[in-house]
């Protein structure tokens, strides 16, 4: 299938005041995002996320390369684009005085939506993200999950077929962050959706991509699954075995699933690819060698050291 | 289809404007409260002075004018800047909409207010001082009531360009520009009295043109030959040149990430 975003080297810098030095905040970004998956953007903040996401969403236009998204051009057929793609950034913002009825409306008028189509797609909207008890609160009266369902819902307003979520749980209480995670989850499958979120939080990436790239200092440091990127660089979850009579004459390094392994008296500390997948085996092994097993203890990989292997 | 489509998108920004309109208790000032407010105190100025009938309305034409060019230029003014205070910018500019959209659309909602303003000052002038509106007739109404739109137009345009370039910082624009016109444009005085250099640029002011053109009805003599065409020919022309600034504005705000800024 051919992919929805196709980016080659990326280049945009600021200057900083009238006379200041020029700041590279992208620098030569090649991407590819495939369709109907969910992609995340990892980076610590000022990496470049919402530079690269605002070039893909033809708010801001690059110095150098170019970019295509759903086969157009993000400079020259963006007029076009902007009809089939929708953004959420991280914080919401509505017109305060506005209600959540209105502010929808608003939006969908913006996509030429108009009469009983634009009042079906608000119902839908306000039933789908359970605001129809909210739709006429004004939005500066909303509280911070509601403004965030709301901007949610804007998104939808015009079906469109690329999503860009910029840090969408930013700001949620650790409820609603995880139900607004749920509903970007059931879009997806139930619609078929391609979502390109960025996030700090790499639970949320785990949770939710299929795919990451990692970005710092506007540089794309890595990419692919989160697992593969674990292994590549060898870290992985740790397996903590205590035998009861020192560990077995085996050669752990070519068990399978094994990045590293390190014995300490009676105890034996192995990093595997995928500890849910390979325990049974390994312990088999083990007792087929005939060695006991006092303790077994998994801990699943810290995702911190990824990201700090990767951006550091 | 598309026609619709279109006209639902620059209806989308009347509607928001109506709709912040009618929430905003100060919009009623803007309106009724200032523009009477003005109307009162020039008229009792004229009074206090003694003037003759044809000065007074020459001075109450001038605050006719002023009032409704400044509520009309502010709807578009606050177009972009309701998106620059709540900082949602980016839904506008995300959406496939022109500039154009916003322009008509709110344009449009300054276009009734500003006749709303002008209707009240001028019942307010021929009832308590004496006016008489009806001497123009409908075409002399209707050229100057068209030339005071198109001038509030291109006020407007310019404040879009300076808010998509300064933000916040531009608001001050909004009502700045029409005291500009108020200084330069003879709106109480004839411009002949303005000193030399100031008087050249406000033969550069269409409104100038309009004024006199207006003015010419109640007997004062034409400054400016042809002082119609005059006025909507450099209309046409600023009209055009800020509306060219403005989507270069818009182009730089997208180079320089101003959107983003704006809507942090």
């Amino acid at each position: 299938m051919e992919p929805v975003i196709v980016a080659q080297g990326l280049v945009k810098s600021y200057r900083t005041g009238w006379f200041g030095a020029r700041k590279t905040v992208l620098e030569q970004v090649d991407l590819e995002v495939p369709a109907g998956s969910i992609f995340g953007i990892l980076g610590p903040n000022g990496a470049g996320k919402t530079t690269l996401i605002s070039i893909l969403t033809t708010l801001l236009i690059p110095d150098e390369g170019e970019a295509r998204v759903l086969g157009l051009d993000v400079v020259r057929q963006a007029q076009r684009l902007r009809a089939r793609i929708n953004l959420a950034a991280s914080s919401a913002h509505f017109l305060w005085c506005l209600t959540v009825e209105e502010n929808l409306r608003f939006c969908g008028r913006l996509y030429g939506l108009s009469g009983g189509v634009l009042r079906k797609k608000v119902e839908e909207l306000l039933h789908l993200f359970e605001l129809s008890p909210h739709r006429r609160v004004k939005f500066e009266n909303l509280s911070t999950g509601l403004k965030q369902r709301l901007a949610l819902a804007k998104t939808l307003v015009n079906d469109p077929e690329l999503l860009f979520l910029d840090e969408p749980t930013t700001g949620l209480d650790p409820i609603m962050a995880q139900h607004l995670r749920e509903e970007i989850l059931r879009l997806n499958r139930e619609t078929g959706l391609t979502i390109l979120l960025t996030t700090h939080n790499l639970r949320e990436a785990e949770m939710l991509c299929r795919e990451v790239a990692f970005l710092k200092d506007g540089r794309l440091l890595a990419r692919g699954g989160i697992k593969e990127l674990q292994a590549g660089l060898g870290l992985g979850d740790h397996l903590l075995l205590t035998f009861t009579d020192g560990p077995a004459p085996l050669d752990y390094a070519r068990l399978p699933g094994v990045l590293a392994h390190r014995r300490d008296g009676r105890r034996l500390e192995m990093i595997l690819d995928r500890a849910e997948v390979r325990l049974a085996p390994i312990l088999h092994a083990l007792e087929q060698a005939g060695a006991g097993v006092a303790e077994v203890r998994v801990k699943e990989v810290d995702l911190e050291e990824l990201y700090r292997e990767i951006t550091h | 289809m598309k026609l619709r489509t279109e006209l639902t998108k620059i209806w989308a920004f009347a509607a928001r404007s109506l709709l912040v309109n009618r929430r905003n208790v100060f919009a009623v000032f803007e309106m009724f409260f200032w523009p009477g407010v003005a109307i009162f105190s020039v008229g009792l100025l004229t009074r206090f002075l003694k003037l003759d009938p044809e000065t007074v309305t020459f001075v109450l034409i001038g605050a006719v004018a002023m009032n409704t060019i400044q509520i009309a230029q502010l709807d578009l003014s606050y177009s972009l800047l309701y998106d620059v205070w709540s900082k949602s910018l980016k839904h506008g500019f995300i959406a496939p909409i022109n500039l154009g959209h916003v322009l008509v659309g709110a344009g449009l909602v300054g276009l009734v207010r500003g006749a709303l303003v002008f209707v009240v000052m001028g019942l307010l002038s021929m009832w308590l001082f004496g006016m008489d509106l009806s001497r123009p007739g409908a075409g002399g109404l209707a050229f100057f009531l068209l030339g005071l739109f198109l001038n509030a137009a291109i006020i407007g345009v310019l404040v879009l360009a300076l808010v998509l370039r300064f933000g916040h910082r531009a608001e001050v624009a909004a009502w700045a520009f029409s005291y500009l016109l108020l200084l330069l444009c003879g709106l109480y005085y004839p411009v002949s009295v303005l000193p030399p250099g100031i008087r050249e640029l406000a033969e550069l002011i269409p409104l100038t043109y309009f004024l006199d053109h207006f003015r010419h009805f109640y007997g004062f003599p034409l400054i400016t030959p042809h002082a119609l065409g005059y006025g909507f020919a450099l209309t046409g022309l600023y009209l055009g040149v800020s509306y060219a600034l403005l989507l270069y504005t818009l182009r730089s705000a997208r180079r320089r990430g101003t959107l983003l800024k704006l809507s942090e």
